[in-house]
């Protein structure tokens, strides 16, 4: 059974490459184009992962972070969360609102993948860094 | 008041006086030497009558002033009526001729007498005379008819000098019962305490109300007492010593005398001393002013001009007080400091000559508004010598009828607040480029997330066909940070410039929009733009541009990320162009209208905001002469006006 991950962000090119990465690295990808559309997928399906961009129209990252970490079903699904800014005060918010992990904008596959590794402990054999 | 009566001036009743005596002299030396039954021993009678004759020839040498002493008048009586006697007694005539005794005396009497009591007395006089006679027979003998003549004689005599005394005084006496009158007014309404004094003992004879009031005792407690007592027992000898000279000099003024009041509490008091004549009397009447009220008085005038000698001289600022001519009247320390000159050197030269080095007064002088308007006005001078700016107040004095008395011109060197004022602009502009910059950053992050991420995509992929699709994907986005980084130069030429150029208002914001958004990344705003032709404005671009950034970027974040609607909007008047930015957000609280253009007020949380956004664009506009007003509405939005003159137009 694959896992499976929910792509949350408002620009398509990185919900582009990033279904590209991980659909190699074998999960099943579902994606979201803002905060709104999240929560609507979230409802429909049981995920594993979900990583959620924070600066986004109609509901932002950390507003969706909240209302999983509230939800008794969701609450322990494990969170990415991704950003441009690069400030460390925007990184301990993301980890006070249950986040497990803060990626900054650029990253490369190298990156995306020590992620897998630490939200996975179980990680497959084909992800390498 | 005591009851006055009058008194003949010194040099009438010396007059009286004389004549009388030398009509007794007269009389004597007939009765003497050539009456019936004349005098034998003549040796004797011509002495006597010498004798008489010399005393009034040194009486008549004698000081006018000591015929109102009563220690000359009574040995005088008594003298005059001895001779007589003695006279009469050597001519055997004392039973006959005795009357001139009575007569003299009466005479006499009258002089310091009134007319009224005069006649009683003579009417006395001729009555006992008419019994002593009657008495010894003469009435009734062979010479009776001129014994009973002498009766009515010695009356009519005496009305004589009567009507005499009162020709001569009764001018007098008419003008001084007029001006007694007005004394008996002023006496009693004096607001200073009026005490009059009997010499010698001083005793008190009379006292005003004043004196009641200020002393606390009563008009029956001290009338017949000395004065000495109203004084404090110490400084008696100063009293005795006071009133001694007042005798002398016949007044004498005090200041450093204390009255004891009936409590015990001494009063300071200004005192004088002057003689005057009331009635038959002489007295002297002490006047005086209560001081206290008055040392209060001076005290405070003195503290109070200290005070503001003080704050005059204390103000770091250079203050001078000009007259209607630009003389100076006035300087306080810093103008003396600061120019290093003394305040002779200015005083009175116009203020256009020793402070600016010229012939006239300057164009923009506030002090000639003032001399004008007499309203306060203010203006801002640049002095090219020594490269200062100083703003320039000034306020008018006006005197009681509200006419123009002078000017204070209060010169504040604001150079260096000036100076401050630029740097506060520039740090400020550094600020919103370093908020910028992480706004650029963000926009510039996620396209660059795009190429590394479709790159490592593209490296992977054999497949040329797909390829191209992830290359063009890479070109997009690079496309996209070479836009933002083209914008991005517009603004960090705009903020280099330093001179001043016609900037083209609506230009200028649509520009800072581009800006805003690419900080702010808010595009669910909707901007509408209602930009009409207007005039170009001369003007820093930079600086313009500081203040649409600020204005936008506070709209935007008021709009707080929801749906809305921000109008941008740019009209043209007559004198003036207009810039409107107005937002749907959610207002300012009433209470903070008040200080948003304050520097360092900022209702965001510490480093979110550095409360000087407001305060840069209000000292940009006022810069420029512009206006600025703000409207705002809590939960309905707000809407910024700034005006800026059209004078300047002429590309």
């Amino acid at each position: 059974m694959k896992r499976k991950i929910l792509i949350v962000d408002d620009e398509e090119v990185i919900r582009k490459f990033l279904k590209i990465h991980l659909a190699k690295l074998g999960y099943e990808v579902r994606e979201a184009a803002d905060g709104e559309q999240a929560i609507e997928e979230l409802g429909k399906d049981d995920f594993d992962l979900l990583i959620c961009d924070i600066l986004m129209p109609k509901k932002d990252g950390w507003e969706v972070v909240k209302e999983v970490k509230s939800n008794s079903k969701t609450k322990h699904l494990p969170v990415i969360l991704l950003t441009a800014k690069n400030e460390d005060s925007d990184m301990f918010k993301g980890y006070d609102l249950g986040a497990s992990y803060y990626m900054t904008k650029p990253f490369t596959k190298a990156q995306l993948i020590y992620g897998l590794r630490l939200m996975f402990n179980d990680s497959p054999e084909e992800i390498r860094i | 008041m005591i009851r006055r009566e009058f008194d003949l001036e010194d040099q009438d009743r010396k007059k009286i006086i004389i004549t009388l005596r030398w009509t007794a002299i007269i009389v004597t030396s007939y009765l003497i030497l050539f009456a019936k039954g004349r005098v034998t021993d003549l040796y004797l009678s011509y002495t006597l009558i010498m004798v008489y004759l010399l005393s009034n020839v040194l009486l008549s040498f004698l000081p006018k002033t000591w015929f109102s002493n009563l220690k000359l008048f009574y040995p005088l009586v008594l003298f005059d009526t001895g001779i007589v006697s003695f006279g009469m007694y050597l001519s055997e005539k004392m039973t006959t001729d005795f009357y001139l005794v009575f007569f003299l005396i009466i005479i006499f009497a009258s002089v310091s007498r009134n007319f009224k009591l005069l006649m009683v007395i003579g009417g006395i006089t001729a009555l006992l005379y008419g019994c002593l006679l009657y008495s010894w027979g003469l009435l009734t003998s062979v010479e009776s008819s001129s014994y009973t003549l002498r009766i009515p004689f010695i009356f009519i005599m005496t009305a004589f000098y009567g009507y005499l005394v009162q020709t001569l005084t009764r001018e007098k006496r008419h003008a001084l019962t007029l001006s007694e009158d007005k004394y008996q007014g002023l006496f009693e309404n004096a607001h200073d305490g009026i005490i009059l004094l009997r010499t010698p003992q001083w005793q008190i004879a009379d006292i005003n109300r004043e004196v009641a009031k200020v002393t606390g005792y009563s008009k029956e407690e001290l009338i017949q007492k000395e004065v000495f007592d109203l004084f404090l027992p110490e400084e008696i000898e100063k009293v005795r010593s006071y009133f001694e000279e007042v005798i002398e000099k016949g007044k004498g003024r005090a200041d450093d005398l204390s009255l004891r009041k009936k409590d015990g509490i001494s009063v300071e008091v200004d005192l004088s001393t002057q003689r005057i004549d009331l009635g038959d009397e002489s007295f002297y009447q002490m006047i005086f002013r209560d001081l206290r009220e008055q040392r209060k008085l001076e005290k405070k005038i003195r503290e109070s001009k200290r005070n503001l000698e003080a704050i005059f001289d204390g103000i770091r600022d250079q203050l001078s007080i000009q007259a209607p001519d630009y003389r100076i009247l006035r300087v306080n320390r810093a103008v003396t400091e600061n120019r290093k000159t003394s305040f002779m050197e200015l005083i009175n030269r116009k203020c256009y000559e020793a402070y600016f080095q010229r012939t006239l007064p300057c164009e923009n002088c506030p002090v000639s508004a003032t001399l004008h308007t007499k309203q306060p006005a203010n203006s801002i001078m640049r002095i090219p010598a020594d490269n200062t700016t100083l703003q320039i107040f000034s306020y008018p004095i006006l005197d009681d009828k509200g006419d123009l008395l002078s000017a204070i011109e209060y010169m504040k060197d604001i150079t260096e607040e000036q100076r401050l004022q630029e740097q506060l602009i520039q740090s400020e502009k550094l600020a919103g480029i370093g908020i910028l910059a992480s706004g650029v950053a963000h926009e510039i992050n996620n396209p660059l997330s795009g190429i590394i991420g479709m790159a490592e995509v593209a490296l992977e992929e054999e497949d040329i066909a797909k390829n191209k699709g992830y290359l063009t994907d890479i070109l997009n986005c690079a496309q996209r940070i070479s836009e933002i980084v083209r914008g991005l130069r517009s603004y960090s030429r705009a903020a280099k410039k330093e001179e001043l150029s016609f900037v083209d208002l609506n230009e200028v914001l649509e520009e800072s929009l581009k800006m805003v958004r690419l900080a702010s990344k808010k595009t669910s705003v909707e901007v509408i733009k209602q930009f009409q032709s207007i005039e170009k404005i001369r003007a820093n671009v930079g600086e313009i541009q500081q203040v649409f950034t600020n204005l936008i970027t506070n709209a935007f974040q008021a709009m707080n990320g929801k749906k809305d609607h921000l109008i941008l909007s740019t009209r043209s008047f007559k004198d003036f162009v207009e810039v409107k930015v107005s937002d749907h957000g959610m207002g300012i609280p009433q209470k903070y209208l008040g200080q948003i253009f304050d520097p360092f007020f900022t209702t965001k949380k510490p480093g979110e905001g550095t409360g000087l956004g407001l305060n840069i664009v209000y000292r940009i506009v006022t810069k420029y002469e512009g206006t600025i007003d703000v409207e705002s509405k809590e939960q309905e939005g707000t809407t910024v006006t700034i005006k800026f003159p059209a004078r300047r137009v002429d590309v």
